[in-house]
């Protein structure tokens, strides 16, 4: 029995059309004209109890647009959500009381109040029973080193801290499904993996539902078990992610700060997909050619100034999997 | 219910991190209550009584009124609401299981509980130990007078958070909330001179609105203007007040909230 279904799911906005110019702008003031943009697009899934699940896509794919659906302050244009038996957007209430939401560009904290009176804020708000909300409190502060700065103003802390106390927030009430969307972003390295391994931890342990909206492939590499990908309103991709890894995981991209503007660049196993003046990205599949063997190539024809390795991004994986699909 | 009393407890102690602010606010308002009994008392020079007050009666008047305009001016219903809205902290409200009206009210009494206790009460204290003021007639006419302006809050309350929730259609809500509460309410609420002093067309315009139940029905009752019949009359006018204006809020709410989860945030 799954504990989310979502059937031929869409949302639909109608955004008036924006219009340059005095008298179109004045004329849009009296009748409006409006684009109609399919934010979510017949979208079907479903997720068994204990899942974690990584919900991935470009900015403005229609991942947070789900969640909200999902979380129940969104009414779906058409289709049929079932959470935990409960339709999210009729039965508000109950359904908030079973989830728990984590956003990681706000807090639910409250910024004036020390750490602690938040914490209690939402036993009252949730009406946890004392000894439910001592023992969970005490597993977390444990588990998420919360002790030194309980006390502390919410205000004061920093983004690492705050977020640890999101968390939780989050999870005091013991809920079933636990929504996160983009939990990592503005941490650092260290904080970052602080907050996957607990979601792995809180998963393993106490069987949470968990949903993760991230733009950090780390954090789905590390996470997550499954991968839900969506661009423009639309499911692209769900599975695991091992598939995934293989195909798109091992590539890397060299930048490169060229000394001079060279009329041509060529080097061998090497795709050179971007330039810019004397700025150049090389993609490279590390599983045919090492990293080092790539800039020893370039260093023995070509001067340069700099270069930097990175990481794929969601946006490239994406863009790859929409030309050339998954097998 | 006992989540609710939270809120307020909570917002009274966050309230207590800013007691410079609330030093300067107490400051400013003490100045500006030092100006009007001043001038109530150069324009009784040579007067006894007019329309019923004398002189210690209408410094009553104007130190009390002036003491709940306070709630006026530091309650920011409609702010707090506009910026949830805008920020979309409004969002992770809705994802708790509390009532949105319930709860802002809760916050807010917690607010104004502080600013009740330190900045009206030793405020009021001080001129009336400066200005030789009148008590209400009796214990029981100054427990009235604290029912009297519990409901008046609500009123003001409602008021203001009906006006918040308009952000939920527009960008800025300035212009509605400055023609109501910084118009109507001032010219309507009686904390500029009873209403007594008021033409008649204007007191009768003001008998109609809610606003003379904010200020002007506390302030009556204290100053043992209301009493007997009108004081009952007075008290019922201002609980069906409460009763509409915390109706259409919630009515107002919903549609609000209908708005925003069929449309989008």
């Amino acid at each position: 029995m799954p504990i989310i279904t979502v059937e031929h799911l869409s949302k639909h906005f109608k955004v008036p059309k924006r219009r340059t110019g005095f008298w179109e702008s004045l004329s849009s003031t009296v009748s409006r004209q409006h684009d109609i943009i399919r934010a979510v697009d017949d979208v079907n899934f479903s997720l068994d109890r204990g899942e974690l699940v990584g919900y991935i896509g470009a900015n403005g794919a229609g991942k947070s647009t789900t969640i909200k659906m999902l979380t129940g302050i969104l009414v779906p244009s058409s289709g049929h959500i079932d959470v935990m038996g409960l339709t999210p957007y009729r039965q508000r209430k109950e359904n908030t009381r079973r989830i728990g939401v984590v956003f990681g560009q706000r807090t639910q904290l409250w910024w004036d109040l020390p750490v602690i009176d938040s914490f209690e804020l939402l036993k009252q708000i949730y009406e946890i029973p004392q000894n439910l909300y001592k023992q969970n409190l005490e597993f977390f502060s444990e588990m998420l080193q919360l002790q030194p700065f309980l006390s502390t103003p919410v205000r004061r802390l920093s983004l690492g801290q705050r977020m640890r106390c999101d968390l939780t927030a989050a999870l005091l009430h013991n809920p079933e499904i636990l929504y996160l969307d983009e939990p990592t972003i503005g941490l650092d390295v260290v904080a970052k993996e602080q907050v996957r391994q607990f979601l792995r931890q809180v998963n393993a342990e106490r069987q949470v539902t968990v949903i993760l909206t991230t733009h950090d492939l780390n954090d789905v590499e590390k996470v997550c078990q499954r991968l839900i990908i969506i661009d423009s309103g639309k499911i692209i991709y769900d599975g695991g992610i091992d598939a995934l890894k293989k195909r798109y995981g091992k590539t890397r991209m060299l930048i490169v700060d060229l000394a001079q503007a060279y009329s041509e660049v060529q080097l061998e196993g090497v795709d050179l997909t971007r330039r810019d003046g004397n700025r150049i990205w090389l993609a490279f599949d590390r599983d045919t050619i090492s990293a080092s063997e790539v800039i020893a190539q370039l260093t023995a024809r070509y001067e340069i100034q700099d270069l930097t390795i990175s990481e794929p991004e969601i946006e490239e994986i994406v863009r790859r999997i929409y030309e050339m699909g998954v097998q | 219910m006992k989540k609710y009393l939270t809120f307020t407890v909570k917002a009274f102690q966050r309230t207590l991190t800013y007691r410079f602010e609330l030093w300067m606010e107490l400051v400013i308002n003490v100045l500006f209550m030092l100006v009007y009994v001043y001038l109530w008392k150069a324009l009784y020079t040579g007067q006894t009584s007019v329309e019923g007050y004398d002189l210690n009666k209408i410094l009553t008047y104007i130190v009390v009124s002036q003491t709940l305009l306070t709630f006026t001016f530091t309650l920011r219903v409609a702010r707090i609401i506009e910026e949830k809205v805008r920020t979309g902290e409004v969002v992770t409200d809705l994802m708790k299981p509390v009532d949105f009206q319930l709860m802002i009210l809760a916050t807010a009494a917690g607010t104004s509980s502080h600013t009740a206790l330190f900045n009206m009460l030793p405020k009021f204290l001080l001129f009336y130990g400066a200005f030789g003021l009148s008590l209400p007639l009796s214990l029981f006419s100054l427990f009235l007078f604290i029912i009297s302006v519990v409901l008046g809050y609500v009123i003001l309350f409602s008021i203001e958070f009906i006006i918040g929730i308009f952000a939920f259609w527009l960008v800025e809500i300035r212009g509605i909330y400055f023609l109501v509460i910084w118009g109507l309410s001032m010219l309507f609420s009686g904390y500029f001179l009873p209403l007594e002093f008021y033409p008649a067309f204007l007191a009768k315009v003001a008998a109609v609105l809610p606003f003379r139940a904010i200020i002007y029905l506390p302030t009556a009752i204290y100053t043992g203007q209301l009493i007997g019949k009108g004081l009952v009359t007075a008290l019922l006018i201002q609980l069906i007040w409460v009763v509409i204006l915390v109706g259409i809020g919630r009515l107002a709410y919903r549609v609000a909230f209908r708005k925003l989860v069929i449309q989008g945030g």
